[in-house]
């Protein structure tokens, strides 16, 4: 991997204009082999997570306006991929920088393969209770308003890049895939043996450090930290259980 | 790696190209049935424009009651959907898809997909556009990202090979059959060869041909392209839906859940507008009424300034539109800076469908044997000349799985694949890319980008007339030749975004055409295809769908008949 470039690019103003729109704007001006991912540009695919003032989040929901002028600031807990790269001005510039703890394809693109791979690992399928398929299974709206927290989860990866965790070990499963195992473990409709088990290994729930980076980063307000401290709790509760039972 | 010099040929039963939730629904089917099916997608699946769908998806489940306590059915939904395509489309299609939706929407349900639910712990619904009952169920107003994950997590879960960020090149054919395709690996710049019995084109729309468009920045209409290119034909291109309530600025799409919550559409003298227009159905007429009706308020001098109108959902209340329309509220927010909870949205109309596509039979079966078309990138046709609200998400798992599940019955005889023709193919896509990347000099092509969007927009868009459409066909015939001419700067093989996105502007140029050559030669107003020129539905002459083929490089056009069924055709009121 070559070292590090930083170009720096003025873009032509428009009211409202978002850090991706900045990015077209660069490549199709100016520099027609800038590389970034995007998709939807409507903040619902999770395609366009970067490192933008330091900070994971999404390029087309994130407002050059308003970051010049000091807003959507969100505190996270420092970590060595947030340290200074490059001196910047944050009231006229803004720093984009590839998304952390992925290795860099080109410029902006970061290789997810081991996003996905620990997204795998959890089994995130559906494993149902009872299934004679004729008909729809019922479920609490109240049930429901509870999985959505989990499932609004777009996969962006930016609680990754923010997780100190996942910077020291990239084994760590993270914030998404946890919390992604966790919807399963609260979806009344599952059954069978409990979840919980899957991610009980040494870069598991206990690799959690509880920054809560991811929490505060997540485009969509989905609380990982929340997920993985119940899930703990209940684990130790399990084998507190388990340990009774066998004296 | 010299360039294109290694000859990667990967071979499946079945290849599924586009990776939504057509092709996810397939894929799913095609692994049940025991077949190796591949997805070979441009982006990643769960990037797909699928994944953006929020109001819902329409099954005839009768979990609430109708008006008087009448209760849902599938012949209910048919007649919606035909009354609704303004009796374009093909009523045996329309009859299968409704029939086969509840099925559809519980199977969801079964892979653990998360839908909103009653009191009672069924399935929600609620009411949408031209829908005589509350038929479309939905996940908060995020139906598209709920299903999509969920069959992306069953196709993890079977280990179905993906392709991901592969940007299909070509089809190949042999003797008159579709048996893979050629595929751009963009990461590596590699061109692989793919062979398969059977190929599902499954890639969505092409709303990027437009400046003003819902859709994601992907939906550049590859597959429509291709399969023109090959030898399937297009049908009824010329029906491009407007949707009405687009976010003035980005054109982020706003639900027709907001007006199924009880949303209304505001001039700028603060009247409810749609209630001159549309009597009956207000503000959930279909969606061309209410889109021309926006387009007109705004042409007489009705609207603000820029162009917009206003979508009213304060007296809903915080709490409903809190629990019922969350993304809406967070879109409204984040990109126009506006909380629906104290103050009206500004909404406009936008491209936002094609209801046109691949010219496909009750089957998915092109006219290219081998090739089948499902989803939004097909033409079956179901949506006719105006689809209904929440029928495009059903329209995705129905036919993604009953296609599949031809294509299942077809393999068993389709013959093996020979490595000649893909190695040929391989070789022909190396040498077009090299020769565009050996251009110098010329314009910018996204400048041929910004002006066919324009051009698109201004003389195809809500309202039509035959001399402005013939001068941007012209214009579009230009462009054509103009962009064998540009270059791109960035000469790499690897990760070269500027040439994925030439090819698909080059695919665009070519798909705009056959919009503008349906369109000119339908003369006649039906559905979403509004002239002023003719502005009468002439069911003598055009109850038929238009076809769009390709031959000695030039396009024609030509008809079919529709096939009609128990619903015949009538004044169209709402």
């Amino acid at each position: 991997m070559a070292s590090p470039r930083y170009d720096t690019f003025e873009p032509e103003p428009r009211p409202g204009m978002t850090v991706l729109e900045a990015l077209f704007q660069f490549q199709e001006r100016l520099d027609d082999s800038l590389a970034f991912h995007y998709s939807c540009r409507g903040a619902v695919c999770g395609t366009c997570a970067m490192l933008i003032n330091k900070v994971p989040r999404l390029a087309c929901r994130t407002q050059v306006e308003t970051l010049l002028k000091g807003g959507l600031k969100v505190s996270i807990v420092p970590y060595p991929a947030i340290e200074e790269t490059v001196p910047w001005n944050p009231q006229e510039e803004v720093l984009v920088e590839p998304l952390p703890h992925l290795p860099v394809i080109r410029d902006l693109i970061v290789d997810m393969d081991m996003f996905f791979q620990h997204y795998r690992l959890i089994e995130p399928v559906f494993k149902p209770l009872t299934d004679n398929a004729e008909r729809e299974r019922t479920m609490e709206p109240a049930a429901v308003k509870k999985l959505e927290v989990y499932t609004n989860c777009i996969l962006c990866a930016a609680c990754s890049g923010a997780c100190p965790v996942q910077g020291k070990d990239p084994r760590y499963l993270g914030p998404a895939a946890l919390a992604k195992l966790y919807r399963f473990h609260i979806d009344p409709r599952e059954g069978g043996t409990s979840r919980l088990k899957t991610a009980d290994i040494p870069t598991g729930w206990r690799a959690c450090e509880f920054f809560e980076n991811c929490s505060r980063v997540c485009p969509k307000g989905v609380p990982p930290r929340i997920a993985i401290a119940k899930a703990v709790a209940q684990l130790k509760k399990e084998k507190k259980r388990g340990q009774l039972n066998s004296n | 790696m010299k360039r294109g010099i290694c000859t990667v040929i990967h071979r499946h039963d079945v290849l599924i190209i586009g990776g939504g939730l057509t092709g996810l629904r397939a894929a799913l089917r095609i692994s049940d049935a025991g077949l190796d099916g591949a997805v070979v997608s441009k982006v990643h699946p769960l990037r797909s424009h699928s994944v953006a769908a929020q109001g819902g998806m329409n099954a005839s489940l009768g979990n609430l009651e109708g008006e008087g306590g009448t209760k849902d059915s599938w012949k209910s939904h048919a007649y919606d959907t035909v009354k609704g395509s303004d009796y374009l489309a093909d009523q045996d299609v329309v009859e299968r898809m409704c029939r086969a939706a509840p099925t559809a929407v519980i199977e969801l349900e079964h892979m653990g997909m998360v839908w909103s639910r009653l009191e009672n712990g069924k399935i929600a619904q609620r009411p949408f556009g031209g829908a005589g009952f509350p038929r479309t169920c939905y996940a908060a107003d995020r139906t598209g990202h709920n299903a999509l994950h969920t069959l992306y997590e069953h196709v993890v879960g079977r280990k179905i090979s993906v392709y991901e960020e592969f940007f299909v090149t070509s089809l190949i054919t042999e003797d008159g059959r579709c048996i893979g395709c050629t595929a751009l690996e963009i990461m590596t710049g590699q061109v692989h060869g793919f062979l398969g019995k059977a190929v599902l084109m499954a890639t969505g729309g092409f709303g990027r041909i437009f400046n003003k468009s819902t859709n994601a920045l992907i939906n550049t209409g590859d597959g429509q392209a291709l399969a023109l290119r090959a030898g399937a034909l297009l049908k009824d291109m010329e029906f491009v839906q407007f949707h009405p309530t687009t976010l003035f600025g980005t054109n982020i799409l706003i639900s027709e859940g907001a007006r199924g919550e009880g949303g209304i559409l505001l001039n700028k003298d603060g009247e409810r507008f749609m209630e001159r227009y549309a009597p009956h159905s207000v503000d959930l007429a279909p969606r061309d009424v209410v889109a021309r009706s926006i387009e007109q308020e705004i042409a007489e001098g009705r609207g603000y300034d820029g162009g917009y109108v206003h979508l009213d959902l304060r007296h809903l209340g915080a709490e409903r539109i809190v629990e019922r329309l969350p993304g809406i509220r967070q879109i409204a927010m984040d990109f126009a800076g506006v909380d629906p909870i104290q103050d009206p949205v500004p909404v406009q109309p936008g491209q936002h469908y094609s209801m046109g596509g691949i010219d496909a039979d009750i089957n998915g079966e092109t006219k290219l044997p081998g090739l089948y078309a499902a989803g939004e990138c097909s033409c079956l046709s179901v949506h006719g000349a105006n689809r209904l609200g929440g029928n495009s998400l059903v329209e995705t798992v129905v036919f993604g799985s009953l296609v599949a599940a031809r294509i299942i019955e077809d393999v068993v005889n389709a013959p093996t694949p020979n490595d000649t023709p893909a190695k040929a193919a391989i070789k022909s896509v190396n040498d077009r890319i090299e020769d565009i990347l050996r251009r110098k000099g010329g314009d910018r092509f996204f400048n041929v980008r910004d002006a066919m969007t324009a051009t698109m927009s201004d003389k195809f868009g809500i309202f039509r007339e035959k001399q402005t459409m013939q001068d941007g066909l012209n214009e579009i015939k230009k462009m054509q030749e103009q962009i064998s001419h540009v270059s791109l700067q960035n000469k790499e093989r690897k990760v070269n975004q500027a040439l994925v996105r030439f090819l698909e502007l080059e695919d665009m140029l070519f798909l705009a055409e056959a919009v503008a050559r349906g369109a000119l030669a339908r003369e006649e107003s039906r559905g979403s295809h509004k002239r002023t020129d003719f502005p009468e539905r002439d069911d003598r002459n055009f109850l038929k769908h238009t076809l769009v083929g390709f031959r000695d490089e030039k396009m024609f056009v030509s008809y079919q008949s529709v096939t009609l069924g128990t619903f015949e055709p009538k004044e169209r009121v709402y």
